[in-house]
């Protein structure tokens, strides 16, 4: 079931959480709402659950106003950041909840809500934990606890609130590719909401980017990293260097350095241009070639990990971030308080008024 | 333990040491004289003291309005701790102070309150004279002056744990499907349950043994409006020591009686809890 976020906005006191923003979510996608905390991501995933109420805007759910709709006959299953189970009752009785408290009339059997359960429990691997209790539960076990409740009442849409928020990076890491794997099985439509850039890249069907209160672009995880339609998403979206440069005739100065923009980039010229490069674009050289490149002194090398983290000092005392492969680095022979050259294999240029 | 958490022996002994001549100055050695002075003139006269009509008139008194009053004020702090936690609405903090407004105020002043509202020289009062309805110097009185000093108990004792408890399981409960009433009985109330009780308790406590105010609005009507601490006082003032002792005794130990009644209910609830999650 697709849902359609239109025109909403939300005030908390004198903060506003978000402005005017609209929003569609295809059927049976899995959708990352990512953003800084601020951002209003918890408050657009909560007003689609009804748990918020917008104070404009509608929600469509398949084209269906849910505005007049209360959040328990909204149909929607709903993940909490803290897991939120009931403390005193059993694994089993947490997945049995929704079942139990449906009316007398369409509630099903006992025996049919003990199949159910037991089904839900083995999809999410807790099949013989049953009978615990969740205090008894590591976090990413809770965690698949409270899918298999919210999934138990069939929801058409599986909201989850940083569903991986509280656990450690190693667990985080397994849940969030069993969550896809999960999605691949069932797919109902399924919103999550993250601040984990790395998470939304790699779960999500289409990244929803937001930044205090709107929405900065909505792309598949490829589109958002390689083609950010703002800073703020350039930004966001992994490590950078900025330089601020001035634009004439197609060429980006900054300081004593010249670079050619790529086809396509700035056509005005400018005095407050953005030039955004990440770590791993940066080659550095020892010779210039007296063009498209920048004079700087290496400050700090850590060669701890797949890539080697370099980083410079250019003459105007830029900070400056470079990767380079651990061969490379061999090759180059690179020592610390050496001058060299850094030169961009692509760069991405902005203006102040966002404009490509 | 470390040597660099704990405190020298010393310290360790005179605190304990402290705690313990407290306890037995201000708590067991008057407990001691309650239950000595009863039994001073043998069983026969403390057996007799008991079951002398206006006594027994004061235990039925007592306990009829304990019966009134602990299950109204368990609803209303249990409704009061609810809207307060859980939801957010204007006026909140007003209502808040208010709960502790029977805690501030000394009970002879809440007892002569209701006396100046329902009593004959106020219009209120000469209406309910006019309808041959009586609430000063009368049960319904002493009802309302219990549950006035009463009130706050529950609530006071519920509120800060449903704050720490937070909204998340309700609202889970909610997108579950769950209604209003569904969610209260099988998720907040589960919750709350031991905390509850132990308001309950102390609200019964209280109500049994409430002197200030309900001395204001009783009367002492002998046989008909005096409850049990009004009938300690009344035979102590004359003079009769054993009888005022021996219904004492039987104020104390209702107070044990419930301690340990908490105390079995919540080795009890462990106990529960172990089996099941063993299963």
């Amino acid at each position: 079931m697709s849902i359609e976020v239109q025109n909403i906005t939300k005030i908390f006191g004198d903060f506003t959480a978000l402005k005017d923003v609209s929003l569609h979510i295809p059927a049976g996608e899995l959708t990352a709402l990512l953003g800084p905390s601020g951002s209003g991501k918890t408050t657009l995933l909560r007003i689609i659950s009804g748990l918020e109420v917008p104070d404009a805007g509608t929600v469509f759910f398949h084209g269906e106003d849910m505005n007049g709709t209360h959040a328990r006959d909204r149909k929607v299953g709903f993940v909490f950041q803290h897991y939120a189970l009931f403390r005193h009752m059993s694994v089993y009785d947490n997945v049995a909840f929704g079942l139990e408290v449906l009316p007398r009339k369409v509630k099903p059997r006992k025996k049919e809500i003990r199949e159910k359960v037991h089904q839900l429990l083995s999809l999410v691997q807790l099949d013989r934990l049953g009978g615990r209790f969740p205090s008894q539960l590591s976090g990413g076990q809770r965690q698949r606890v409270a899918l298999a409740r919210a999934l138990a009442v069939e929801p058409k849409v599986l909201l989850l609130d940083e569903p991986f928020g509280s656990l450690d990076a190693r667990v985080r890491r397994e849940l969030r590719h069993w969550l896809r794997k999960l999605h691949d099985e069932i797919h109902v439509t399924s919103v999550f909401v993250t601040h984990d850039q790395e998470e939304a890249l790699e779960v999500a069907d289409r990244v929803v980017v937001m930044n205090e209160g709107r929405i900065e672009q909505v792309g598949t995880p490829d589109d958002v990293y390689h083609h950010p339609a703002t800073p703020f998403v350039y930004n966001f979206l992994g490590n950078v260097n900025l330089f601020h440069a001035r634009v004439e005739g197609g060429k980006a100065y900054f300081g004593d350095a010249v670079f050619d923009l790529p086809q396509g980039q700035m056509q005005h010229d400018t005095s407050s241009a953005m030039i955004y490069v990440r770590p791993h674009l940066l080659d550095i050289t020892r010779e210039s070639s007296g063009k498209n490149d920048l004079k700087a002194r290496i400050i700090y090398i850590n060669m701890a990990g797949p890539v080697v983290k370099i980083e410079l000092l250019s003459a105007r005392r830029d900070s400056i971030q470079v990767e380079i492969s651990q061969e490379h680095f061999e090759r180059l022979r690179l020592k610390k308080h050496e001058e060299v050259y850094v030169r961009p294999k692509e760069l991405k240029v902005f203006t102040q008024d966002y404009s490509i | 333990m470390t040597k660099s958490t704990t405190e020298p022996i010393w310290i360790r002994c005179a605190l304990i040491g402290t705690a313990i001549f407290f306890l037995a100055l201000f708590l067991f050695m008057p407990m001691a004289a309650v239950f000595i002075g009863a039994l001073k003139k043998g069983l026969v006269v403390f057996l007799q003291s008991l079951i002398e009509p206006d006594t027994l008139a004061s235990v039925r008194l007592t306990l009829l309005v304990a019966a009134i009053t602990v299950p109204l004020n368990t609803v209303f702090g249990v409704a009061a701790a609810w809207a307060i936690t859980k939801f957010n609405f204007r006026g909140k903090h007003v209502l808040l102070t208010l709960i502790d407004i029977p805690f501030t105020v000394s009970p002879v002043i809440s007892g002569m309150i209701f006396v100046l509202l329902f009593g004959a020289q106020s219009a209120l009062g000469a209406w309910l004279i006019a309808c041959d309805i009586k609430i000063i110097f009368a049960v319904p009185g002493i009802v309302i002056a219990t549950m006035f000093v009463t009130f706050p108990f529950v609530a006071r004792e519920l509120i800060p744990l449903m704050q720490s408890q937070g909204i998340e399981e309700e609202e889970a409960s909610l997108t579950l499907g769950a209604g209003a009433w569904q969610t209260f009985f099988r998720v907040t109330l589960p919750n709350i349950k031991w905390s509850l009780l132990y308001g309950v308790v102390l609200t019964n406590a209280r109500a049994m043994g409430e002197f200030g105010a309900v001395s204001v609005v009783s009367g002492h009507i002998r046989g008909a409006t005096n409850t049990m601490p009004l009938q300690v006082e009344i035979l102590y003032n004359e003079y009769n020591f054993a009888a005022a002792f021996a219904v004492s005794s039987i104020l104390t130990m209702l107070a044990l009686v419930t301690l340990a009644a908490k105390r079995f209910i919540e080795w009890k609830s462990v106990v529960n809890c172990h089996s099941r999650s063993s299963s």
